[in-house]
């Protein structure tokens, strides 16, 4: 599904060239929950603005479903980010003046689904998620976790390829946090949705399938969750952070 | 650096979204400086005797312009302080106390005023010579640049600028004082979380509101005091109606037709102008208010403006007209002997016009068209009359033939009177029509050469008609004075003579310019007042969401949605936004427009006078000022969202 070859990204001039991203290479696979992890300025985020097209590798090739985003022309990269890729955001990212269900439709509106395909999409995808009570509500009415749920929605209603998550728990109490994991989960597992999240938080990361580690623009380590349980995975996690170094206080 | 110039840096970082306010304040100023230093100008007080009552007209429109700038002050004022708010809290919060910080926000406003004030002076000065060169150029008398600088002016601007300014100032004081650190910090979030109601009764608010504004549109052109009242009674409940239910109907409106909801950019563009107008609906609806007070006021103003003109130069091809029922009375030949005696005449003429035997043309002008009748019979001169009068005049010869008789009119009649064949009958004679005449004939009052016509006929046809009146017309080397106006007024001042009439041209003229300057020119300078504050604060309001305009554009585009769909969205957003207070306005204005003209005498207001054209006018005036303030906005929005 992902293939991420050999990407580099440098920042800055001749004089002075920062490193972000140092021949970082992973595949994903369909209907695969992976995490990203690592400290502040590991790359995380940079990684993920270049599969998510919102920024340009240096080097390297990254392909989604076959097609290589490097090559692609400016003009198709809006296309290939509405038909391939759903994004849930730190800060939920809803528009203010739009209902629930109408964010959630956004990503089926801008596809010019007919307005039919956009109700009957968001009834089925709001009724999964349980949110299908707080539809006709805007965003201000709703609880933090409820919007959280409608941007997974959004991710994922037109059917999109990936799913990208940048810190999606950040703005979230543990109740809520466990709750849109859980929901995450239950994306990639029933719905067979593709999910690559960048956190630097342990417990998120443990409920991924597989986690990989950036230190300094590298891949550091790997891990697989495989048959083990969530709270063994997660012990495994805080060993290999504490490998890393970094970000102690955010796993305690 | 001490923490006055901290916040004084911080605003005026932010003031590119306020300039458009500066700008208006020190316009408003400046206006007013200008029209008061006509108040205290000696030049204009001598002009005209009507010019005396200038001072008190235009105290009273500056009144109003207190009012107005007063809501724009107190309105921008308040909402600089909700933008500001989180800076002003982060104040409080290191450690200084609410008393300092209003005082901060006290002084800084201050600080902007009283530049703004100096400002308006010196504009108000340039202006003061525009208006200055206007009026002298109506009295025709040469403009001279002579510098005059009045401190009276300033001071009674001073006095107008003073209680606005201090009011709205004090008001923003105290409501620092009397705030949380936590209301400051979280006073823009309470303003945006403001509630987009979905009542039913609000729903039908919007229905019935939409009703009332037909019928106050229709009301207000079928015409009359009564249904005028009404009708501006219905138009001001319908634009509030309008605008508070507006955020309600389009979710409403967009349940019933959902196959809508997601065409082209409808979505966006109708749910962020929903949002936008839930917050601020009250004041748009003002804001439409205001923009038909300024239409209705130029469209008067324009209106008065061209009846004063075309009322004159129906008259002024003549310099003296004096007319007289019975040209034996006394005051008659005294007036003209003094014309005779004391002005220098270079062609005068006197002359009778005749009561014809019919009233065949009066009969059918008054069946056919809108026309004033005045005589009972058609009005006739005779042919030698008419050759030395069009002589006198300068116009191409024209003479009735024999058995003929040319008709004059004014030229809102001339097509009627063109499809008339019918002969006349006069004196014994019978006569054919040969021919219609327009040229300016002193033909809009009763007692001169008919009322809107007359027939030209062979002098023999009128051998033994009957004298309707007597005129006596002379073309003078010079204007008359306004001394010799006033003595040729005292000699038939006690006339009992009801035909007695009195045309001086110079001092018609001067009279329609005393006009101009005391009734129309404080028209125009109420609405441009009117104008400029309203597209201040919407253009204000505008500015300030270029944040949500810019994380809604980065999101879309995050999303994927061509760049070319988003910007798409924002403009027909930003131009409905503009239009919306304009579209009800502009069709109760011109509805307005269209009535008062309709009250004119028939045949003043035609041509490039017609209420459509001066309704145009209007129109075309009005966005003159507003396209500047949208094109402002515009700039801003393109440069920091767009591109």
């Amino acid at each position: 599904m992902l293939q991420v070859k050999n990407i580099e990204k440098y920042y800055g001039n001749k004089n002075n060239v920062t490193k972000a991203l140092d021949r970082i290479s992973f595949d994903v696979a369909d209907a695969e929950f992976t995490a990203i992890m690592g400290a502040s300025g590991s790359g995380k985020t940079t990684l993920l603005n270049c599969i998510s097209t919102i920024d340009t590798v240096s080097a390297g090739d990254i392909l989604l479903d076959g097609e290589n985003i490097a090559e692609l022309p400016a003009a198709k990269l809006a296309q290939f980010r509405r038909e391939k890729l759903g994004f849930v955001f730190q800060d939920f990212n809803l528009l203010d003046t739009l209902t629930i269900e109408e964010n959630i439709g956004l990503a089926l509106f801008i596809n010019h689904r007919n307005a039919d395909e956009v109700k009957n999409q968001v009834g089925r995808i709001a009724q999964k998620l349980e949110i299908d009570g707080v539809l006709d509500k805007f965003p201000y009415q709703v609880s933090g976790g409820q919007k959280q749920r409608a941007a997974c929605a959004r991710a994922i209603v037109a059917g999109q390829s990936l799913v990208l998550a940048d810190e999606p728990t950040g703005a979230l109490d543990s109740k809520a946090s466990k709750n849109l994991l859980e929901i995450l989960t239950k994306m990639n597992r029933d719905m067979g949705a593709t999910i690559l999240m960048v956190t630097h938080d342990a417990y998120s990361a443990s409920y991924a399938g597989r986690i990989l580690f950036l230190k300094d623009g590298r891949i550091f380590n790997e891990l697989l969750r495989g048959e083990r349980t969530r709270s063994v995975f997660y012990h495994e996690i805080l060993d290999v952070l504490a490998l890393l170094g970094g970000d102690v206080s955010d796993v305690i | 650096m001490t923490l006055f110039k901290l916040s004084f840096r911080n605003a005026c970082r932010q003031a590119g979204d306020y300039l458009v306010y500066f700008v208006t304040v020190v316009m408003v100023t400046a206006l007013m400086y200008a029209f008061n230093g006509l108040i205290f100008s000696e030049e204009f007080q001598t002009l005209s005797q009507m010019l005396r009552s200038m001072p008190a007209i235009i105290v009273f429109a500056s009144i109003v312009v207190v009012g107005i700038m007063s809501w724009l002050v107190s309105y921008t004022t308040k909402f600089i302080l909700t933008r500001r708010s989180r800076e002003l809290g982060t104040y409080i919060l290191v450690g200084l106390e609410n008393r300092q910080v209003a005082r901060l926000f006290f002084l800084e406003n201050l600080a902007v005023g009283g530049f703004a004030f100096v400002l308006g002076i010196l504009s108000g000065n340039i202006l003061f010579q525009i208006l200055r060169a206007v009026i002298l150029a109506l009295f025709d008398i040469p403009y001279h640049f002579i510098f005059s600088f009045s401190l009276r002016a300033v001071g009674l601007t001073l006095l107008y600028f003073m209680p606005v300014y201090l009011f709205a100032q004090l008001k923003g004081r105290k409501r620092i004082r009397s705030m949380k650190i936590y209301d400051l910090i979280y006073f823009e979030r309470q303003n945006e979380n403001a509630v987009i109601g979905k009542s039913s009764r609000r729903k039908g608010v919007f229905a019935v509101s939409v009703v009332l504004g037909v019928a106050g549109t229709v009301l207000l052109l079928v015409g009359g005091l009564l249904f005028g009242i009404v009708g501006s009674a219905c138009i001001i409940v319908f634009l509030y109606g309008f605008f508070a239910s507006f955020s309600s109907a389009i979710p409403a409106w967009f349940e019933k037709h959902g196959e809508r909801k997601y065409r082209g950019q409808n979505l966006l563009v109708f749910r962020t102008l929903s949002a936008k107008i839930a917050e601020m609906g009250v004041v748009m609806a003002t804001i439409a208010l205001l923009f038909t007070a300024t239409l209705i006021l130029e469209g008067s103003g324009l209106t008065i403006q061209k009846l004063f003109q075309n009322r004159i130069a129906f008259l002024a091809c003549f310099d003296v007209i004096i007319s007289a029922g019975n040209p034996e009375a006394e005051e008659f030949t005294d007036s003209v002997a003094y014309v005779k005696d004391s002005i220098p005449v270079t062609d005068s003429r006197q002359y009778q016009v005749y009561r014809g035997e019919t009233s065949e043309i009066t009969d059918y002008l008054e069946n056919h068209t809108e026309y004033y009748r005045y005589y009972e019979k058609d009005i006739l001169m005779r042919a030698s009359d008419y050759t030395a009068l069009r002589e006198m005049l300068g116009y191409p010869a024209a003479e009735p033939g024999q058995g003929q008789y040319i008709i004059h009119c004014q030229p809102y009649l001339a097509g009627l009177l063109e499809d008339w064949a019918k002969p006349v009958r006069s004196g014994g004679y019978t006569l054919v029509p040969a021919g219609v005449h327009t040229e300016t004939f002193a033909q809009y009052l009763w007692d001169v050469n008919g009322q809107g016509f007359l027939l030209v006929v062979p002098d023999e046809a009128l051998q033994f008609g009957t004298v309707s009146h007597t005129m006596y017309v002379a073309e003078t080397a010079e204007p008359v004075k306004e001394e010799q106006y006033n003595f040729l007024e005292e000699i038939m001042e006690w006339s009992m003579d009801s035909e007695l009439f009195l045309f001086v041209k110079s001092e018609k003229e001067a009279e329609a310019a005393s006009m101009m300057a005391i009734s129309v020119f404080p028209l125009y300078y109420l609405a441009l007042v009117l104008t400029m504050t309203a597209a201040t604060i919407l253009t204000i309001r505008q500015l300030s969401e270029k944040n949500r305009y810019r994380q809604q554009f980065a999101l879309l585009r995050k999303l994927g949605m061509e760049r070319r769909e988003i910007v798409q969205a924002l403009k027909t957003q930003f131009l409905i936004y503009y239009a919306m207070p304009v579209v009800p306005s502009a069709l109760i204005g011109v509805s307005f427009i269209l009535n008062f003209g309709s009250g004119a005498e028939p045949g003043v207001l035609v041509g490039t006078s017609h209420p459509l054209v001066i309704a145009g006018i209007t129109l075309g005036v009005f966005f003159m000022v507003y396209v500047v303030y949208i094109l402002l906005s515009y700039g801003s929005l393109k440069r920091e969202v767009m591109d």
